[in-house]
């Protein structure tokens, strides 16, 4: 098989049952197929305890699947090579306190196979880049919870993997850590690397994402571009006028305004009014002051979604 | 696996409870002035205190480290992050064990050489009727060593089975008494004053005494006290049995792990 055309994650099928107390059976995930191309930015949404880091721990090797199959870049989950290509921070990742963030990549760097010259100056790289730099010689029980998150991110970026699987990368981030880890996922992007990431944030998604996949109950239960959701949730415009002064806002088209603010007034015109309107207000030589979007966004996208697939609805 | 062996002994150096059992070590001082105690043998009792601290300082250090690894990175989630690497689960686990065991032998060569001078320091000043057998004395650090060396691959074992601490702690503590236990509870089934016992108990006793381990052939402190020649062919069984007993239980930890669920 050529690894190089295989997509970065392949799901197949993928199913599986803990086994509970009493011989309950739960059933985290149900038959998922997905597919990450590489060079793709993939967003798993789903809300707590739907089934999105039971998937990851399949693809990572830490379960085993009940039934289906999985791979990365081509090579069956089931393999340690599969690994070898793959960097995973795992959601509020812990690592061996007793060393310091340098002595840990150095650690993981070894596992890689990445011989000493390479070691050293993709730690000192990996880093600065993420503000350990500083606290490299020190234990890390002595980090904040940001840190030891940057510890986790640096360990999946040490050896350059091409995938990057990440579960709730931006958890105990501050808004400064956020930004930065937004900032290394679009540059992994901009360098052709995959990345498929976990969060119930769907800003995070909307931002930095290609493709969004979400999960419910453990079934995914929608995949899509998240342009194609952000351009098909349109709904309205939003219609700014200027008004001459001490005139009533008018009747333009048959749309009302719905408030006038001072000298503006405010118009909320449906998508297939839109032409219409606006050739009256041309026709009127009105002033448009601002045209804004109304659309449906992500989060309205996805809890609709968890709505109509949830048993309680 | 030469990784993991390295991080493992980074960490019990680092670890307070291991400054904490070392310390215990500083009793070696007081043996000299202890060992006057007896009015005749005062040497063989240096010995056999020297003995006896090392092999409990190293028990200690087999239990609690043994017992207690695993157990850590499963429970402080530190396995998420290191079996995600491209590390088998059974490098893992036998990096940990020899982490363990090269620390053991490492500290059993530490505490034999201060058992050592311990003796060398009374036997100057009240010389034995019969000659120190230094020779014997670092058999009996050296297979003592062994000894919580295997002891260890319980815990290992015990470790890859259980969620929590209880199972690997006690679970191996259990088998150090009953490793102790076992070649006296044979030959006395097997004895004349065990006739009136039922053919089926002494059976089962036969039966547990093949299978759980016997450590008492691992015990050299008589020969190193009383000078007693060591019987090579003897030791060389011990080893034998040790290395392959020692490995079943590690092929049998590694494939209970390798299928356990890091949830």
């Amino acid at each position: 098989m050529n690894m190089d055309n295989s997509p970065a994650i392949a799901i197949e099928n993928l199913s599986k049952t803990y086994k509970g107390k009493k011989r309950a059976q739960v059933e985290a995930l149900k038959g998922m197929s997905l597919t990450v191309d590489q060079g793709e930015i993939f967003g798993f949404l789903g809300p707590n305890g739907a089934g999105k880091s039971t998937t990851i721990k399949c693809l990572v090797g830490l379960i085993q699947p009940t039934s289906g199959s999985a791979r990365i870049k081509g090579i069956p989950v089931t393999q340690v090579e599969s690994r070898r290509s793959m960097g995973y921070l795992p959601e509020n990742p812990a690592f061996y306190d007793y060393l310091s963030a340098e002595e840990y990549l150095t650690f993981v760097g070894r596992t890689y196979r990445m011989s000493a010259d390479q070691l050293t100056t993709r730690c000192r790289e990996v880093l600065r880049q993420l503000e350990l730099w500083d606290a490299r010689k020190r234990p890390m029980r002595g980090y904040s919870k940001g840190m030891v998150q940057r510890v986790g991110l640096a360990q999946t970026l040490i050896h350059d993997p091409d995938v990057y699987i990440l579960d709730e990368p931006m958890s105990g981030l501050d808004p400064i850590g956020r930004a930065l880890v937004k900032e290394i996922i679009i540059d992994l992007k901009r360098r052709g690397k995959s990345v498929f990431f976990s969060t119930h944030i769907t800003d995070d998604v909307e931002k930095v994402c290609d493709q969004v996949g979400v999960i419910v109950q453990g079934t995914l239960v929608a995949v899509d571009r998240v342009e194609t959701i952000l351009r098909s949730g349109v709904e309205g415009y939003q219609v700014h006028l200027r008004t001459p002064a001490g005139e009533p806002a008018a009747v333009i088209a048959g749309i009302t305004p719905d408030r006038s603010n001072g000298p503006l007034a405010e118009y909320a015109v449906p998508c297939a009014r839109f032409n219409a309107f606006m050739e009256a207000v041309n026709a009127a030589g009105a002033d448009v002051a601002l045209v804004e979007t109304k659309r449906r966004d992500l989060e309205d996208f996805f809890l609709s979604l968890v709505h109509d697939h949830s048993p309680h609805r | 696996m030469l990784n993991i062996v390295r991080v493992t002994l980074k960490g019990i150096f680092r670890d307070r409870v291991f400054h904490g059992i070392l310390a215990v070590a500083v009793v070696f001082l007081a043996i000299p002035s202890v060992s006057t105690l007896s009015m005749r043998q005062v040497t063989e009792l240096s010995i056999t205190l020297a003995l006896s601290l090392e092999s409990f300082i190293l028990l200690l250090l087999a239990v609690f480290l043994g017992g207690t690894s695993l157990w850590k990175d499963i429970e402080r989630r530190y396995t998420f992050s290191v079996l995600s690497l491209p590390i088998t689960r059974s490098r893992y686990l036998f990096g940990r064990f020899l982490g363990i065991a090269l620390f053991l032998i490492l500290t059993a060569a530490v505490l034999g050489a201060g058992a050592l001078v311990a003796v060398k320091v009374v036997s100057s000043g009240y010389p034995p009727d019969r000659p120190v057998a230094w020779g014997a004395i670092m058999a009996a650090v050296g297979f003592d060593a062994l000894k919580y060396v295997f002891l260890v691959a319980f815990a290992v074992l015990f470790s890859s089975l259980s969620t929590s601490f209880f199972l690997p702690v006690f679970g191996t503590i259990a088998i150090f008494l009953v490793g102790g236990a076992t070649q006296q509870v044979y030959d006395y089934v097997h004895s004349a004053a065990a006739r009136t016992m039922a053919p089926l108990v002494r059976q089962v006793a036969t039966l547990l005494y093949y299978l759980l381990p016997n450590f008492s052939s691992f015990d050299l402190k008589v020969n190193a006290i009383y000078a007693v020649p060591l019987d090579y062919h003897g030791l060389a069984l011990t080893v034998g049995y040790c290395v392959i007993y020692t490995s079943l239980l590690l092929v049998a930890a590694a494939a209970i792990f390798g299928r356990r669920e890091m949830k």
